[in-house]
């Protein structure tokens, strides 16, 4: 698949010294709630502009990983560094001022605004957002970035309808369009497809390739999935992680020939 | 680059430019009306009137909290309160009372109890949020209420109306048709500024706060600040109706302090529509006008918070957005 080589390559924007650093790496990182260790120890790093999918069973930590990525959960010792600056124990709302965006698991969006309402509010919280004498819909650079985020999810055609009114996939894809109205430099998806019916599911996948491969973007994307067959054509690394631990780690092709993640996913 | 197709723009702005029309013919119909009216109503309804207005504008602070940022408020009252006090002080203090000095240190008065109540308050979210409200307001009430050689005490204080007075231009008594003009300029120019607030990038991120605070904070927005600068404009517009209360009756009384005022300005939301601005004037109005018809019909004894509750508990059940909730997404837009 070549996937290797398309995880080293690089934006060709930036110099080749910073396009070989990994866009985030993290160093013994490592959260206990009391007595339980969620992740101990994680050594961990994605590559510049690669799609980048960890698995693992149920309550073996991908969800606590996430949550502290992108600072909601501290961690209880260990660092992250993200595009070479230390942004470990910093809110959410800075970390995703530095270029960290999210999507969530459950759909998280504003039912009651409309869709490029939604997308609106978050590519404005770089410029404007204290803004309180011009009307919100009045600044034609938030219009262009809200409505190039819905085109990325292919939702513009339904700008104007109330976000409850989208079916369940379309509202997964538009909380995949809120964190790209962000303008991140890595998008971290928690479970993209969950809860979808399989054309939905393959729609969203080449959403995900399509938005992988735009190099005007210059996107890293992070994506925690259930879903084997998306994991195995997406990424192009996988992480696997169980009881808090990294257990594994390589191309789709070693993840799928590893005994070890063989056995972990035959048990559960 | 990602090139945007401008028609999907295009019947978007026009249709919004005719939304504004319809909104400001409504808009001057009902200002026109609401000028023409002391000029036609008795002197009792005259004033009724002007009250309606300022319990409205009370209303309508809190409902930036309600209705946008979903932070319930139980201490409208402390704000309210340090309004009145504030004009009463400046109005005592300096002789000829002064309206522009009752009006800024009404405001400031106001603006110190909200900094105080934004900053300990704002972190705390939903019940936490409202019964700190509650509990910094009732701490006003009782300095207020004890604290007798400055503000009166149980007696509260009693002062003179100033001129209404604008520099270079006007200066004569307040007359109670003046006085409801007076009233009435300041509240729509409050409602208009609160409008354009709600419907800016600012007022779009309370809203956000309000839909859902972890994912606006996952955007990029520090919530708590957005929520404190929320809190002050509320209070401070609060704090305007009650120096509008001052200069109206002459009297400042702690009763206004006392969370029972709060607990009224959350009914006048309820009962109005929260998140439309409007609808807490008209819930004010529908309010008092109801209480007053009652008590006008069965006598002063007349426990009329009962028929009032019931009515209340009814709208709950029947008209869960308020009297003009059915226009929320049409007023905001």
């Amino acid at each position: 698949m070549g996937a290797q080589t398309s995880a080293v390559q690089g934006s060709p924007v930036r110099d080749r010294g910073a396009a070989a650093a990994p866009i985030l790496r993290t160093e013994l990182l490592t959260v206990r709630f009391g007595g339980l260790a969620a992740l101990s120890g994680i050594n961990f790093q994605i590559a510049r502009n690669a799609v980048h999918a960890i698995i693992g069973p149920n309550g073996a930590g991908k969800s606590t990983f996430f949550n502290c990525l992108t600072g909601v959960l501290r961690s209880t010792s260990g660092r992250i560094i993200f595009d070479g600056e230390d942004i470990t124990g910093l809110p959410s709302n800075v970390i995703s001022q530095k270029g960290i965006a999210r999507s969530y698991q459950i759909t998280n969006i504003m039912p009651n605004a409309t869709v490029l309402e939604n997308v609106r509010i978050a590519a404005q919280s770089r410029r404007h957002g204290w803004n309180m004498v011009s009307h919100h819909g009045a600044f034609a650079d938030i219009n262009a970035k809200a409505e190039a985020a819905l085109q990325s999810v292919g939702l513009l055609s339904k700008a104007e309808e109330l976000a409850s009114n989208l079916s369940h996939g379309e509202q997964r894809n538009l909380e995949i369009g809120i964190a790209l109205a962000t303008e991140p430099k890595l998008l971290c998806l928690d479970e993209p497809t969950a809860g979808m019916s399989q054309a939905e599911t393959d729609e969203t996948k080449e959403l995900v390739q399509r938005i992988a491969g735009d190099p005007a973007k210059d996107l890293s994307i992070l994506i925690v999935e259930h879903d084997m067959q998306v994991v195995m054509e997406l990424a192009q690394r996988i992480t696997v992680l169980n009881y808090g631990a990294i257990l594994a780690e390589g191309t789709p092709e070693e993840i799928q020939r590893n005994p070890k993640v063989l056995e972990v996913y035959l048990k559960t | 680059m990602t090139t945007v197709p401008l028609e999907k723009v295009r019947p978007l702005g026009k249709a919004r430019l005719s939304h504004t029309a319809v909104f400001w013919i409504g808009f001057c119909a009902i200002m026109a009306l609401l000028i023409v009216a002391p000029l036609v109503l008795p002197e009792f309804w005259r004033r009724f009137l002007t009250e309606i207005l300022i319990w409205g504008l009370l209303a309508m602070s809190s409902d930036l909290l309600i209705g946008y940022t979903g932070m319930i408020s139980f201490g409208h009252s402390a704000f309210f309160g340090l309004g009145m006090y504030g004009a009463a002080g400046a109005l005592i203090a300096h002789s000829p009372p002064n309206l522009w000095l009752a009006l800024f240190f009404g405001l400031a008065g106001a603006a110190g109890a909200a900094l105080f109540v934004a900053f300990f308050s704002t972190r705390l979210r939903d019940i936490y949020f409202a019964i700190t409200t509650l509990i910094f307001s009732q701490i006003f009430y009782v300095i207020i209420f004890t604290w007798t050689p400055v503000t009166g005490g149980e007696n509260g204080l009693i002062f003179s109306r100033p001129h209404l007075w604008l520099p270079f231009l006007y200066d004569a008594r307040f007359t109670s048709t003046t006085m409801h003009w007076f009233v009435l300029a300041v509240v729509a120019a409050s409602y208009l500024f609160l409008r354009r607030i709600t419907q800016s990038p600012f007022g779009m991120v309370l809203q956000s706060i309000r839909e859902n605070e972890a994912r606006t904070r996952a955007i990029g927005y520090a919530v708590e600040r957005y929520k404190m600068v929320s809190v002050m404009f509320s209070g401070l517009f609060a704090g305007l109706a009650g120096v509008l209360y001052a200069l109206q009756n002459q009297f400042a009384a702690p009763d206004f302090v006392y969370f029972l005022t709060s607990g009224d300005t959350v009914i006048y939301n309820v009962m109005g529509g929260i998140g439309t601005l409007v609808g807490p004037i008209v819930g004010a109005g529908f309010f008092q006008l109801v209480r007053d018809l009652l008590s006008r019909f069965f006598g002063d004894q007349f426990p009329y918070l009962i028929p009032l509750g019931m009515i209340f508990i009814v709208m709950i059940i029947f008209l869960p957005q308020g009297l003009l909730g059915f226009a929320r997404r049409w007023l905001n837009k």
